[in-house]
């Protein structure tokens, strides 16, 4: 599991290509990393680090890139990249280098590639692809009323969103567009719902199946991306491992109590809470065979310390 | 008077006498409205604030009761103290977070319903809300402060029940408020005070205590006595539970379970609970009890779990759900709680009786009949333990439901079963919910957790075959266990499900293993002296090559991509790698075949296998601390059967 930071120089300083120091009131704090980028790196060198992993996921893996931290503090950047595209982020260019190498190989093998583009929030999958039109002429009906989408994984290992649209694409400009549609969808479901999308997170899975023309076999992998919320939600409400969870005002429930159950012992024999959505949607991704590339995006100053520190740890 | 700068200032002295008796009725409901308007701002409008003015309401509850404050205070001003004497305790303690300041918080200070103790108490509740009002708003140390302020004025009081409950709630507060700060024994202190006046409280008095909300009531609005009693106990519930947590931060966690279990009764008893929450909460815990063996309270636990679950409702029908986002919801939402309630009861019954097979088991794994004596007279004596555990025990439930948990308690032991009956009975119960959970959790979709409960299920027969005196009928639940856990294991895709893939394998490979030495003494049995049987040297050689064969496919997963056994063997697979490596020595070896050709192949695998074993450990010393025994073993057949394959070689030789 790789995982890059990507710094700045004033709070926060890159000491060699693994390490980050922190300067927090109560003295440095150092981080270790795998790869640490800081605040000149271009979108470039932070691509050529993960572009390794493009090669991996139509080779049949299953790859994971996450980007985490506080809103602003650049994962957008890093990500997408700039409006104009003068300065791709991740995203398009991983779109680009994934059709490049099935170019290249397309005397061995026939590719198929697919995606399904979803947003997390609340706990709740929603499909980036799904019609938005019907629902912005006045329907009064809650957001809820969309078809619910649930990630599910068969004895194959295929994970499968269930209620969820795949489209094709068979150029790296088609798979872009279609996330640009999916960006939008979420914009628009943002303002219907009157919900920051800082607060929800973008997953997107591309489906490569590739067909070995000599012999026949078919492997699939697939690389997902997520950008998570912006961070500074996590920190406020568990960051903090001694505050107590109090008994919410509304209707006094004491919400946390499972919480304080579970930690009771590291080796309970079940521990029946779900785990959210979010971890449900990374499991191949996360799990023995499969890749997984965190990039954390922190600010370097000051006023965003403890953000960043939560980030880092 | 300890107010805070902003507020002295803003406060306007009036020149007048007003005394409190003879407060106009119409300033003093202007307070209690002004009161009830900060509440709703509070809780109510608060709701609707937007995310980027999100203390807007709550800086306007402030504001009013600051002028609420200040209004008391003028009260205050013009009686002058007229109840100078008496125990006033006017030492004016310094500035101490620490909570204890005065030894006696139930005999001395004014009566709670004096004038003087009324007054404090108003105050002081004021002050309590500004307190909890500036937390809110993230202002930590204005919140203590006005929090310290209040527990100062009600230093001059004594506990009774006009200020019991603002007595218990500000250290709750200032509990919360320490921890916040990683000052968890502080923190602990103000809880742990907060409990024992509680305690105190109840034993000497118990009268409905009045709420805080009420001293700025009007006369029409008081609260009834069954309200009262309902809202201090809800506070005192959650002293419990921010206690619970404290204690766990503290890594006290027995405390914290006990804890933990007392605000689940807490919960019950006072009816303020959701049901599916209130049940998984203490499905978890019984995991918990689980881990230390006390199965009386585990058990306990999953039986409230289980009739708990039940208020939330019945299961949508499948009809329903289609048509509605909701109902769907419901459905979803029911059916997996429930499933998860059963796969801890399939933990508890799993873990009942492998904790029963540990002490009945002798150094050869085999139950051992006298022990089975020992424990058998032993438990009568428990028997009685058990009822008087029974009693002290903290129970869950209200009337309605002692008798609903009490009824599926009977229906599974909670000591260890000690023979065969028992434990079947123990195995049936597993079994059920094993059925239930796998109806939810199904193969597609779930893979990860349907796998796990047939893990289970597996674990359930195996340990029910260590009470199965019958070998036959042993063989039979060993196969059963390969009946389901074989197809699966050949079914998932190798590159995923990698780790699942080498735990079943394992398990396959060691189950044959068991059927191979259960047939072998079957056969041993029934032919005395007489060699085996065609039949059943079959039978025996195709469980010996099925167990080598998943031991086998064990260890080719542990190969790169190339084919390559790794060089060096991971921590995590280092003993099961080994232990695989001689089992498939020990087994090849045991193979029987007429022909010499075969025998003499099968040797060499063995000693092929044996080698690497020692090899690896001399290369590796500090793996042979994890497989002692199989190394010893493995050292001494690398020394014998070298001779036992010469010996077959020069036999062959001469028959040609």
């Amino acid at each position: 599991r790789a995982e890059a930071a990507q710094g700045g120089a004033i709070v926060v300083e890159k000491i060699d290509e693994y390490s980050v120091t922190v300067e927090t009131p109560r003295g440095p704090r150092e981080f270790q990393f795998d790869k640490v980028f800081s605040a000149e790196a271009s979108q470039e060198d932070l691509f050529h680090d993960t572009s390794r992993l493009i090669q991996l996921a139509i080779d049949g893996y299953n790859v994971c890139v996450f980007a985490y931290g506080q809103t602003g503090s650049g994962k957008t950047f890093t990500m997408v990249g700039d409006k104009e595209q003068k300065n791709p982020g991740i995203i398009p260019r991983a779109f680009n280098a994934m059709f490049d190498i099935m170019r290249k190989n397309n005397s061995k093998f026939s590719f198929k590639v697919s995606a399904y583009m979803l947003e997390l929030y609340n706990d709740r999958l929603q499909d980036l692809f799904a019609s938005q039109a019907g629902e912005a002429h006045g329907h009064t009906q809650s957001h809820g009323q969309a078809r619910r989408v649930e990630i599910k994984r068969n004895r194959k290992g295929v994970v499968f969103a269930q209620g969820a649209e795949t489209k094709e694409a068979s150029s790296a400009q088609e798979l872009y567009a279609l996330f640009q549609q999916a960006c939008a969808n979420r914009h628009i479901s943002a303002t219907k719902m009157n919900m920051e999308s800082s607060r929800s997170h973008l997953i997107v899975g591309i489906m490569v199946e590739s067909r070995n023309l000599t012999n026949g076999s078919v492997s699939s992998g697939k690389l997902s991306l997520v950008d998570l919320a912006g961070s500074e939600r996590a920190a406020k409400t568990g960051a903090k491992d001694h505050q107590l969870k109090e008994a919410n005002s509304i209707n006094k429930s004491l919400s946390a109590l499972g919480d304080v159950i579970s930690a009771l012992s590291a080796e309970l024999p079940h521990v029946p809470y779900r785990n959210s959505k979010l971890t449900q949607v990374m499991q191949d991704s996360l799990g023995g065979n499969a890749k997984t590339l965190m990039i954390v995006n922190i600010s370097p100053t000051e006023y965003n310390l403890d953000e960043t520190l939560t980030s880092l740890m | 008077m300890a107010a805070t700068q902003q507020e002295a200032r803003s406060c306007v002295r009036t020149p007048e006498r007003t005394n409190m008796a003879s407060v106009n009725s119409s300033e003093w409901r202007a307070i209690c409205d002004k009161f009830t308007n900060a509440q709703n701002l509070t809780e109510i409008e608060s709701r609707n604030d937007k995310e980027n003015d999100p203390f807007r309401s709550k800086y306007k509850a402030k504001e009013l009761l600051r002028e609420i404050y200040c209004s008391l205070k003028n009260f205050e001003a013009g009686e002058g103290e007229e109840e100078g004497g008496g125990e006033s305790g006017d030492q004016r303690p310094t500035e101490q977070p620490v909570d204890g300041q005065r030894e006696d918080l139930f005999g001395q200070g004014f009566s709670g319903d004096s004038p003087a103790g009324l007054r404090a108490a108003r105050l002081g509740a004021v002050e309590y809300y500004l307190g909890v009002n500036h937390v809110d708003t993230e202002e930590l140390s204005a919140g203590q402060e006005h929090l310290m302020n209040c527990m100062k004025l009600l230093e001059r009081c004594r506990v009774s029940s006009p200020n019991v409950s603002l007595f218990i709630q500000v250290r709750n507060q200032l509990g919360i408020l320490w921890a916040g700060r990683d000052e968890t024994e502080t923190a602990q202190g103000f809880l742990e005070t907060a409990e024992s006046i509680y305690q105190r409280y109840m034993k000497e008095d118990g009268s409905p205590p009045t709420d805080m909300t009420e001293y700025f009531a009007a006369e029409e609005n008081l609260l009834t006595h069954q309200e009262r009693i309902k809202r201090f106990e809800l506070a005192y519930t959650h002293t419990m539970y921010y206690l619970a947590q404290v204690y766990k931060n503290l890594g006290q966690t027995e405390r914290a379970a006990t804890y933990c279990h007392t605000t689940l009764q807490r919960q019950l008893q006072l009816n303020q609970f959701t049901p599916m929450e209130w049940a998984l909460n203490a499905a978890t815990l019984s995991q918990y009890y689980i881990t230390k063996g006390r199965y009386m309270e585990g058990r306990h636990c999953l039986s409230a779990a289980t009739v708990i679950s039940d208020l939330a409702g019945e299961v949508p029908s499948e009809a329903a759900a289609q048509e509605n986002e909701t109902e769907s919801e419901r459905r979803e939402h029911l059916r997996q709680k429930r499933a998860e309630i059963a796969r801890c009861w399939i933990k508890y019954c799993l873990n009942l009786l492998q904790d029963a097979k540990k002490q009945l088991e002798d150094n050869i794994g085999e139950l051992d009949t006298d022990r089975q004596e020992e424990l058998k007279r032993a438990r009568r004596r428990e028997e009685e333990e058990e009822e008087k555990g029974r009693k002290s025990a903290l129970l869950f439930g209200s009337e309605d439901t002692f008798d609903s948990i009490a009824s599926i308690e009977e229906k599974v032991m909670c000591l260890f079963p000690l023979d065969f009956t028992e434990a079947r009975s123990v195995f049936l119960v597993g079994q059920n919910h094993v059925t239930q959970a796998k109806d939810y959790f199904q193969m597609d979709g779930y893979v990860t957790d349907h796998i796990e409960i047939l893990q289970d299920h597996s674990a359930l027969f195996r340990s029910l075959a260590f009470f199965e005196e019958d070998l036959e009928r042993r063989c039979k639940m060993h196969k059963r266990r390969v009946d389901m856990l074989e197809p699966i294991c050949n079914d998932l895709n190798a590159q995923y499900y990698l780790m699942i893939r080498r735990q079943l394998m394992f398990e396959l490979a060691e189950t044959y293993n068991e059927m191979m030495d259960l047939k072998l003494a079957l056969a041993n049995r029934q032919a005395d002296t007489q060699s085996l049987d065609n039949h059943t040297i079959k039978k025996f050689n195709h469980l010996c090559s099925a167990s080598a064969k998943y031991f086998q496919m064990f260890l080719d997963s542990l190969c790169s991509p190339e084919g390559k056994f790794p060089e060096r063997l991971e921590e995590e697979v280092l003993r099961p790698a080994l232990v695989a490596r001689f089992r498939v020595a020990r087994l090849h070896s045991r193979l029987i075949s007429t022909s010499p050709t075969v025998q003499l192949d099968n040797l060499n695998k063995s000693l092929e296998n044996y080698k690497y074993v020692v090899q690896y450990c001399e290369a590796n010393p500090e793996a042979g601390a994890a497989v002692e025994t199989e190394l010893e073993l493995s050292k001494e057949m690398v020394g014998l059967l070298p001779l036992k394959i010469n010996r077959l070689n020069a036999r062959m030789d001469s028959n040609n």
